[in-house]
């Protein structure tokens, strides 16, 4: 995946009226804060997710006092050149053009540009919750599965359903019909999250082993609410399971009034030499760990779509520790086109700042240097 | 509003009632209406007087009709042995434009919507459970769209339904006819394919 061209118009702070010489290898931003560094990168995920990374609120993305903004980016894959293009108005309505066709559903267009965003939040993967691990999961796959992007809104349209029963005291054949829909859903996403974790699990292993020099050996495993899983269940087999917990828990979430198992409430466990490092690992196991979860997603999502996607890196050279900055670079340079942003070049590794194209960010105009 | 006499801010205020009538709009309607005739303006107010006056639910079926029962329900070339349920009136007429369903119909006026607080009570689907016990019938095809609410609707006629030894089913979703393959997506494509029928 190449970005050959991208043009903006009041996308927040940024004006890129023209072409810019961007590497099909290593870009560096730099600039002071507030500047724009990573409204750029925020663009590119736009393009690739029709949505922002930072904000569910897409009148935000439009330049304070613009009622509009425009995004345009020329593309190649492996394959095909070809062009997206998105309009947002301020009345929180957006549209995408694929090679200047208008799409009905924002996915036709975005399906075909890949991208893996890496930020400081990232690093926190293995500390934080269950809801961030889950959110890695989802974004991941969805970005391979239109049909997987898909069940997970379904999905959660029929918990809301399901939960405002409870909350009414609502039972019996009511329920029932949102139980059976509930489970076929969710039996879905458990055995998409299930396939890609297995695919996941020795990348990750390889990667960490990599990073601190066979050290540390990395084990991730898909913890279900409905059940032990393991890679050999069916979609059949997890919806029996699922029903079951249902019956379960069935007094237990009358009394809670929210529905307590289902993909909703699942978790991805991660060991380190054999130890839970959410409660037992020390803040560097940690990082380590979620940079090898995050290197592993790009080399999934090569695995899944033939090719590499595009890596946007938003300040988290300052993060990390000179060898794992160093691993880093090597796995990105000459294969991955990369994004980065920077306050300064010194805290990037020189042998990454020799190889790349840099660009100054001034007050939302970026030049190159 | 208060630029205006008092009956002409009210005839703005009860238009932009209306669904898709913003405020200008039901100005600009309101100043249509006084412009034209006394003879069409008045017309328009005794089509809806009439319309609220006469227009009721069918006893058997639900639809909106103005002699009850509706003149499906009296239509005796209809196969009684079929009920067609649908969301509202305006699929009855979706449907009818075919010309090939012979059955009769059922209207719900509603899907069942928990967040929205819509449970089958709030539905037509009473008067459903008593036409069927009191005039058996072979059939009940369910044809709601398929969303989350609408398969919930679904599952939930068959459940009552299917105890009393009637079959229930519902129309098939999947590729538009004449619809060209590449254009269709993913999640269309795939339930077309879930839904796949051998060849004979």
């Amino acid at each position: 995946m190449l970005i050959k061209n991208i043009q903006l118009k009041n996308f927040r702070n940024l004006q890129i009226p023209t072409q810019l010489d961007w590497s099909s290898n290593v870009n560096i931003l730099v600039g002071n804060n507030a500047q724009g560094k990573s409204n750029l990168l925020e663009a590119i995920y736009f393009l690739s997710t029709g949505k922002s990374f930072r904000t569910g609120n897409d009148a935000e993305l439009i330049h304070w006092n613009k009622s509009r903004a425009y995004l345009k980016a020329t593309l190649y894959n492996k394959h095909h050149q070809f062009q997206l293009e998105s309009n947002l108005f301020k009345q929180s309505h957006k549209e995408f053009l694929l090679n200047q066709n208008k799409v009905s559903k924002i996915q036709e267009a975005t399906k075909y540009f890949t991208t893996v965003l890496f930020a400081p939040e990232d690093l926190s993967l293995v500390k934080g919750g269950p809801a961030e691990r889950r959110k890695f999961l989802n974004n991941e796959i969805s970005q391979v599965s239109v049909r997987y992007a898909d069940q997970l809104k379904k999905y959660r349209k029929i918990l809301a359903h399901r939960n405002n029963n409870l909350k009414n005291n609502i039972f019996g054949s009511q329920q029932e019909v949102w139980n059976e829909q509930l489970i076929k859903t969710g039996s879905y996403i458990i055995k998409r999250r299930l396939e890609t974790v297995e695919k996941l699990k020795p990348l990750s292993r390889l990667l960490s082993r990599k990073i601190t020099a066979g050290r540390e050996n990395l084990e991730i495993q898909y913890l279900s609410t409905v059940g032990t899983l393991d890679k050999s269940c069916s979609i059949q087999d997890i919806e029996v399971m699922f029903a079951e917990a249902l019956q379960r828990t069935r007094n237990e979430e009358k009394l809670k009034r929210i529905t307590l198992v289902g993909p909703h409430r699942d978790d991805l466990l991660i060991k380190v030499n054999g130890l839970n490092i959410r409660s037992f690992g020390s803040q560097g196991q940690q990082r380590t760990a979620s940079l090898a979860l995050k290197l592993a997603e790009i080399e999934f999502i090569k695995s899944e779509t033939g090719e590499y996607p595009v890596l946007l890196l938003d300040d988290v050279f300052s993060e990390l520790d000179n060898s794992r900055k160093k691993y880093l670079v090597n796995t990105v340079m000459d294969k991955i086109q990369t994004f980065i942003t920077s306050t300064e070049l010194s805290g990037i590794n020189g042998e990454l700042t020799d190889n790349a194209k840099v660009f100054r960010v001034e007050s939302g105009n970026i030049t190159k240097l | 509003m208060l630029y205006y006499a008092q009956s002409i801010s009210r005839l703005i205020s009860e238009l932009g009632k209306l669904p898709g009538v913003g405020p200008k709009t039901a100005q600009r309607l309101a100043f249509h209406l006084l412009n034209t005739s006394d003879e069409e303006a008045l017309a328009l107010a005794d089509a809806i007087k009439e319309a609220k006056e006469k227009i009721t639910y069918c006893s058997i079926c639900s639809n909106l009709t103005d002699e009850d029962p509706c003149f499906i329900c009296t239509d005796t070339k209809r196969d009684e042995g079929v009920i067609c349920v649908v969301e509202d009136p305006k699929d009855i007429v979706a449907i009818e434009k075919t010309g090939e369903y012979r059955g009769k119909y059922h209207v719900l006026h509603g899907i069942i919507s928990p967040i929205n607080g819509i449970g089958p009570e709030q539905l037509k689907i009473k008067e459903l459970l008593a036409r069927v016990k009191e005039k058996p019938v072979q059939e009940v095809i369910v044809a709601i769209s398929s969303s989350v609410e609408g398969e919930a609707t679904g599952m939930y006629l068959a459940k009552l339904l299917r105890p009393l030894g009637i079959k229930v089913t519902r129309i098939a979703h999947g590729l538009p006819v004449g619809g060209d393959l590449e254009y269709a997506d993913e999640v269309t494509l795939t339930r077309a394919f879930e839904g796949r029928t051998e060849l004979t």
